[in-house]
């Protein structure tokens, strides 16, 4: 058995002997927002060598004291490589006229921008410039902003050259293999932002976008409307099956029922139904 | 064959938490391609028993079914993590005891260490000493360490037990180097003010009080600030009174992440290569997977946003169809779609347009039109999309794409793009990564489905390793 030393896909998801397909990166939820597994966010804290961002916002978090960079503590990263960070917020206003306007909300977003999740906005720029000398050319506000800022035109700007660090180790070679540097991400921070406990967020957080994960919506099946019907995953009977909306209904399990007992409580789901 | 190199493989192993002694077996989640959007059968699939107090592998066996509780515990997912050495350029093969006799080594020369934290505390209080480490020394036996996080807020004497790695005795039917990681039991531990012992009354949520909170800015009691930019996004997002102030009641999980390191000395040249682990909850559903997952984060971070036209594989375009699907059909759609009204009940549910509305004060609307998003019709919709991608008749596809800088477009054009209805990291409807997108648009341009050759119905795909 043999894999080629430049395949890095192939090392990333080797299915090591004995391992089921739920140990593989693959089966990891990265649509964090807080995410299960993992908030994969946190692998970008520390993209630009010197600084700290916050992994879901363009706030410079924390400086290194040993940097020229410690004045940018709490200003904000506009641009990079003239790449916005941000974009702006458009659609119709509660309460408005049903057009779209410029979603504004004072006094945390008075320029109505949303940023960007960094896995995206700064895929070129990894791609270009990581690990290398070549510094990158970064806009921050040029003030502390505590509050998210728009991109205006007559504003004026902090503008640092920053080196972008390799999210990857490299080899003696010099080469990128696929294990996350230990610098960029040290242990504990791919969770640290995750629920604490993780058992109250299935509680807790009513969207579910990581149904893999979490299931939502089981043992569905056509009712005599020909449309759905079937249980939450979290109700504690399943006869007779109905859809509680009512996030406090006793008929769902509680947080304590979760802390103490999840794992008797909680079903695991196969072919959308109960496995059990 | 000289050894050049180590590397440690799965260079990500995910562990998945559970209190069963016995961990999980192996299975394959098996896709028909004839039937693209049933659910993937899990089949059992080749299993090692570990004696634990010998640190050898006993028994590899098929299992008779897939199993995931006994004795309603969960069994914990423990992933091997296997030590590959590269001995030419090009090449990586298993790092065994023959390769290491060949080059005048042994099994004793290998030596291990693991280093996991749950940082979950100091991310919130910013406190150094709330943070739990377990770092273990130079592991060259066979025994089976138990990972104890220790931390300085930490009542005298305790630890959160963080699970337990072992390396594994190679024998002459397994004779692999590889280590062991099992997850914690997915207990739930907390705080106090008193000493534990001195009278406390008992939490019945937890397994045991470990954390001091009588110092200031405790995480017993601590608030996330709701105006304050550098706390979690979202927050607060841990088990808290019901009071406004939303005051952390002081528990603990034990999840954590962190690097293992192996390391090799060959007569005073080491060789050393790592591996990330992490523990998490159960995968509860197994024969579903997430849409965008830490594997696309990590190729798009490795390879960059574009895909070469050799690349542009259809079969990943149809796996990421069918992960949606498998997200949308554990769904309620009609309640994540905002209908007002589901089956005469009040709607209040966190969706987004809830979410929109809170976060932008956009108006709340429902994103599709009500009649059409019951969760089996999307069943039909997402057939048709396969069918459309199989039939060389799919180039609409990428139009209705959201692409990572449309997120802020909460119009009812931008809201209704895919993937619908889930959220995204920045908070915002949902983007694939641009690697993602560029693999459908440039499948999409191209007449490759209908070139391609189709399984017969009934046939089975091959059994992948790797991708599911």
């Amino acid at each position: 058995m043999k894999i080629e030393a430049k395949n890095l896909t192939a090392q990333l998801l080797h299915r090591a002997r004995g391992n089921p397909p739920s140990t593989l990166a693959n089966s990891a939820i990265s649509n964090c927002f807080p995410g299960l597994e993992f908030d994969f966010r946190n692998i970008w804290r520390r993209l630009f060598v010197g600084i700290e961002l916050h992994e879901a916002d363009n706030i410079v978090v924390a400086v290194d004291p040993r940097s020229p960079y410690k004045s940018l503590l709490h200003h904000r990263l506009l641009k990079v490589a003239d790449q916005p960070t941000i974009v702006p917020v458009v659609g119709p206003l509660d309460g408005g006229t049903g057009r779209a306007v410029r979603l504004t909300s004072p006094p945390d977003n008075p320029d109505g921008v949303w940023t960007l999740e960094w896995s995206n906005a700064m895929a070129a720029i990894v791609h270009k410039y990581a690990g290398r000398k070549t510094r990158v050319r970064c806009e921050f506000t040029a003030r502390k902003a505590m509050n998210a800022v728009g991109l205006k035109t007559d504003t004026k700007r902090k503008v640092v050259y920053l080196r972008v660090r390799s999210i990857f180790a490299k080899n003696s070679g010099g080469a990128t293999i696929p294990v996350i540097d230990s610098e960029a991400v040290l242990p504990g921070e791919l969770t640290q932002s995750l629920c604490s406990p993780w058992q109250n967020d299935y509680r807790e957080c009513l969207c579910y976008y990581w149904a893999s994960s979490r299931p939502d919506y089981v043992n569905v099946e056509l009712d005599d409307d020909g449309v759905s019907t079937g249980n939450n995953w979290l109700s504690l009977k399943r006869e007779p099956k109905e859809y509680f909306l009512n996030a406090g209904s006793p008929a769902l399990i509680t947080y304590a029922g979760l802390f103490r007992e999840w794992q008797s409580r909680l079903r695991f789901i196969i072919g959308g139904r109960d496995a059990d | 064959m000289r050894i050049l190199e180590l590397r440690l493989l799965p260079t990500l192993a995910v562990g998945r938490l559970g209190g069963s002694p016995s961990p999980m077996d192996n299975y394959e989640a098996v896709v028909d391609p004839a039937h693209p959007l049933e659910h993937r059968q899990l089949i059992p699939a080749e299993t090692f028993e570990v004696n634990t107090r010998t640190g050898e592998i006993v028994r590899v066996f098929v299992p008779t079914k897939v199993r995931f509780t006994v004795k309603n515990l969960v069994r914990p997912v423990a992933p091997f993590l296997e030590v590959w050495a590269r001995t030419s350029p090009t090449t990586l093969v298993p790092l065994t005891t023959g390769l290491l006799r060949s080059n005048k080594l042994s099994a004793t020369d290998v030596s291990w260490r693991v280093h996991v934290a749950n940082l979950k505390l100091t991310r919130r209080t910013g406190e150094d000493n709330d943070r739990i480490e377990a770092e273990t020394s130079d592991i060259t036996d066979h025994s089976r360490r138990e990972l104890r996080g220790t931390c300085i807020n930490f009542w005298k004497g305790k630890y959160l037990p963080l699970g337990w790695v072992q390396y594994i005795k190679p024998t002459k039917d397994f004779p692999e180097i590889r280590l062991r990681f099992t997850p914690g039991k997915g207990l739930v531990y907390g705080s106090s003010r008193r000493r534990p012992g001195s009278g406390l009354r008992r939490d019945p949520n937890l397994a045991d009080v470990l954390y001091n909170g009588r110092h200031a800015n405790s995480w017993l009691g601590h608030s996330d600030k709701n105006s304050d930019p550098l706390t979690t996004v979202p927050s607060p997002i841990y088990a808290h009174t019901p009071s406004d102030r939303q005051n952390s009641r002081g528990y603990i999980d034990d999840e954590c992440d962190g690097i293992v390191e192996v390391s090799l000395n060959a007569g005073g040249n080491v060789l050393s290569a790592q591996a990330r682990i992490g523990a998490g909850p159960p995968h509860y559903a197994p024969d579903s997977f997430p849409v965008r997952t830490v594997a696309d984060e990590l190729e798009q971070a490795l390879y960059g946003p574009v895909i070469s036209r050799s690349e542009a594989d259809p079969d990943k375009v149809e796996e990421i169809v069918r992960r949606a699907f498998e997200t949308v059909r554990l769904m309620n759609t009609a309640v994540l779609n905002g209908n007002v009204e589901v089956k005469g009940q009040l709607n209040l549910s966190s969706n987004m347009v809830a979410q929109d509305n809170l976060d932008t004060n956009r108006s709340s609307d429902p994103v599709m039109d009500p009649a059409l998003v019951d969760n089996l019709a999307l069943l039909n919709l997402h057939q048709n999309v396969l069918t459309a991608l199989r039939s060389g008749t799919a180039p609409w596809i990428t139009d209705v794409l959201r692409n990572y800088d449309e997120v802020g477009d909460l119009t009812d054009v931008g809201r209704r793009k895919m993937p619908a209805l889930m959220r995204g990291a920045d908070g915002r409807h949902l983007a694939l990564t641009r690697r993602q997108i560029d693999l459908i648009r440039k499948v999409g341009q191209g007449p490759i489905f209908s070139e391609r050759p189709r399984p017969k119905k009934g046939n089975r795909v091959s059994r992948k390793r790797g991708r599911p």
